[in-house]
């Protein structure tokens, strides 16, 4: 029998505020540990929590950029288990209005993964557990995140690995987060369940907790879902509980001890106030919200002219489209822009962190000057290929590695000088010419080319060829 | 109905030890609090979820961060503290 994969996930990203969701704290990554800490984000008793006015801003935007209706009225509510990352013993959280809910991402195959919901909450602290003793750094606690729960609408592992790279573009271009996932900035719980071919019923579900890699996930939906088919197959049943996934043996284990009291017990903070969200400050966000990267490769497809595998690698990245957008600015081809940089300036760049920062030695400024000195027919295509060469490796602006001598090509009278010549020394090529054969010509201007070192307009050229010939003829 | 299972469950999540002789008094208190809460359930207005008693809403606080306290003073009342961390007993089993 053949079974089909259902899949939901949870994603937990964090926000890039200057400080804490109810303190003033620095949220910096990083730090010697409790050194980023006050009364409230440690739990003191007589302490009143006050929420961040970013965090509910960042939360709004991700809600407008995955296409969810923003709640009017929203609270916080308190998670309550007893686990040492949580000092209250209760995460601060939202239960039943979240800010945001009944979103979509849409995916390439065409399918919406329909998003049920948006919350703000607090991070826990982070534990180290050492011989008998579990330390605890309450840095990261209460630093601000969002959940993204989806509905379970996935039925493969390529559509969960496309919504997680997705989601993360997205959360990157409208700038809530860097959702750097090696450093925990965004990770992912996956709900898992399999079903025969055909049937409507859910499956009973497991649930992966925290992966902080698109590989992962992909490794461990796959393990899960082939374990899952083996125990039915072999007339067992699929427990529901919560898993871990070892990236070390590619397996999913048992994770029992934090989700054993998984009754949580939602009631309302009473120490933090509603929030009520005014019309107009959604349709203010609304408006400031950048062009989305779907929308932008469209528009780089549709309205430049670029193909559609160019549009794809130059947006994938925020960084790269901005540098892409200030180069080709008022140029004459937006795909000289392109071509340059897909195809020199993306050989600097090889790990995701590097094309995600995108700090290249030629800005996008210098580039945007090379190719103006193009498009002014001040240099042609191979000097200014391998001026951007030379501009790579040394940081140098085109001005000052092209000689003055290069620039402007070559007066009349010098071009007319150098096709005489070419037809004279190429006296094979002009009779192949006249006999029919239009190519010849290209070895003259090759000629032409060669002695005038690049600096010559070939087009020009080949005119003035054809023209020496039809007069001598 | 409160049952004993469920008395039993809320001290395991609360971390209380219950004696066994304790059992039917508490399941007797429990039932007893709970149909008091359901007279004030009766009675309330749905629409109150959102109140609180000032009617207060959006005490919203601008992002700017202010020194963080020194971490003596975060460990001071910890029971036990190493290399700058609270530490408790290993959790993991």
């Amino acid at each position: 029998m053949k079974y089909e994969l259902v899949a939901g996930f949870e994603t937990h990203v964090e926000l890039a505020t200057n400080t804490k969701i109810f303190c003033s704290c620095t949220t910096e990554f990083g730090g010697e540990p409790n050194t980023h800490c006050c009364p409230i984000c440690i739990g003191l008793p007589g302490t009143l929590p006050k929420l961040n006015k970013r965090v509910v801003e960042y939360a709004i935007r991700a809600g407008l950029a995955t296409n969810c209706e923003i709640a009017e009225i929203s609270k916080m509510d308190r998670k309550n288990y007893c686990y040492p990352d949580l000092p209250k013993a209760y995460q601060i959280s939202q239960y039943d209005k979240p800010l945001c809910e009944h979103g979509y991402i849409q995916l390439s195959n065409g399918r919406k993964i329909r998003i049920l919901r948006i919350h703000i909450e607090e991070d826990a602290g982070k534990l180290v557990h050492r011989r008998g003793d579990t330390l605890v750094d309450y840095n990261r606690g209460g630093v601000p995140l969002i959940e993204i729960v989806t509905e379970p609408d996935f039925r493969s592992v390529d559509e969960a690995k496309e919504y997680v790279e997705k989601l993360q573009l997205i959360m990157r271009y409208i700038g809530v987060s860097d959702c750097r996932m090696q450093e925990g900035s965004m990770r992912c719980d996956v709900n898992i369940s399999v079903r025969p071919e055909g049937s409507e019923k859910l499956g009973t579900r497991t649930e992966i907790k925290n992966m902080n890699s698109i590989t992962f996930i992909a490794k461990a939906m796959e393990y899960e879902y082939g374990r899952q088919v083996d125990l039915i197959e072999s007339g067992e049943k699929v427990v529901q509980e919560t898993l871990r996934y070892d990236d070390v043996t590619n397996t999913t284990s048992s994770m029992r001890g934090k989700e054993d009291a998984n009754d949580y017990r939602y009631f309302r903070d009473p120490d933090l106030v509603t929030i009520n969200v005014p019309r107009e400050m959604v349709e203010k966000i609304r408006e400031e919200l950048p062009e989305l990267p779907e929308e932008k490769k469209t528009r780089y497809i549709e309205e430049l002219g670029l193909p559609e595998t160019d549009a794809a690698l130059l947006t994938k990245y925020r960084k790269i489209a901005e540098y892409y957008e200030k180069a080709s600015e008022g140029t004459k081809n937006p795909k000289t822009a392109a071509n340059f940089i897909i195809g020199q300036i993306f050989r600097s760049v090889e790990t995701e962190s590097e094309k995600e920062d995108f700090d290249v030695n030629v800005s996008a400024e210098d580039l945007n000057e090379l190719i103006k000195l193009l498009d002014n027919g001040k240099i042609r295509m191979n000097l200014a290929k391998s001026t951007l060469d030379k501009m790579l490796e040394t940081g140098k602006k085109a001005s000052e590695l092209i000689d003055e001598s290069d620039m402007g090509g070559l007066d009349e009278n010098a071009l007319a000088e150098l096709c005489k010549q070419a037809v004279e020394n190429n006296p094979k090529a002009v009779k192949d010419y006249l006999g029919g054969k239009e190519k010849a010509v290209k070895a003259m201007v090759g000629f032409v080319m060669k002695n005038s070192r690049g600096k010559a307009d070939a087009a020009l050229a080949e005119q003035k060829i054809i023209e020496i010939i039809k007069n001598n003829s | 109905m409160v049952t004993k299972e469920e008395i039993m469950k809320i001290a395991i999540l609360s971390k209380l030890s219950v004696e066994d002789d304790e059992i039917d008094k508490l399941t007797e208190d429990m039932a007893e609090i709970i149909s008091f809460a359901d007279t004030i359930n009766n009675a309330a207005d749905v629409e109150s979820d959102f109140d609180n008693i000032n009617n207060l809403s959006n005490a919203l606080r601008e992002d700017e961060t202010m020194p963080s306290l020194d971490r003596e003073l975060i460990l001071k009342n910890a029971k036990d503290s190493d290399d700058g961390c609270f530490m408790v007993k290993n959790i993991m089993k």
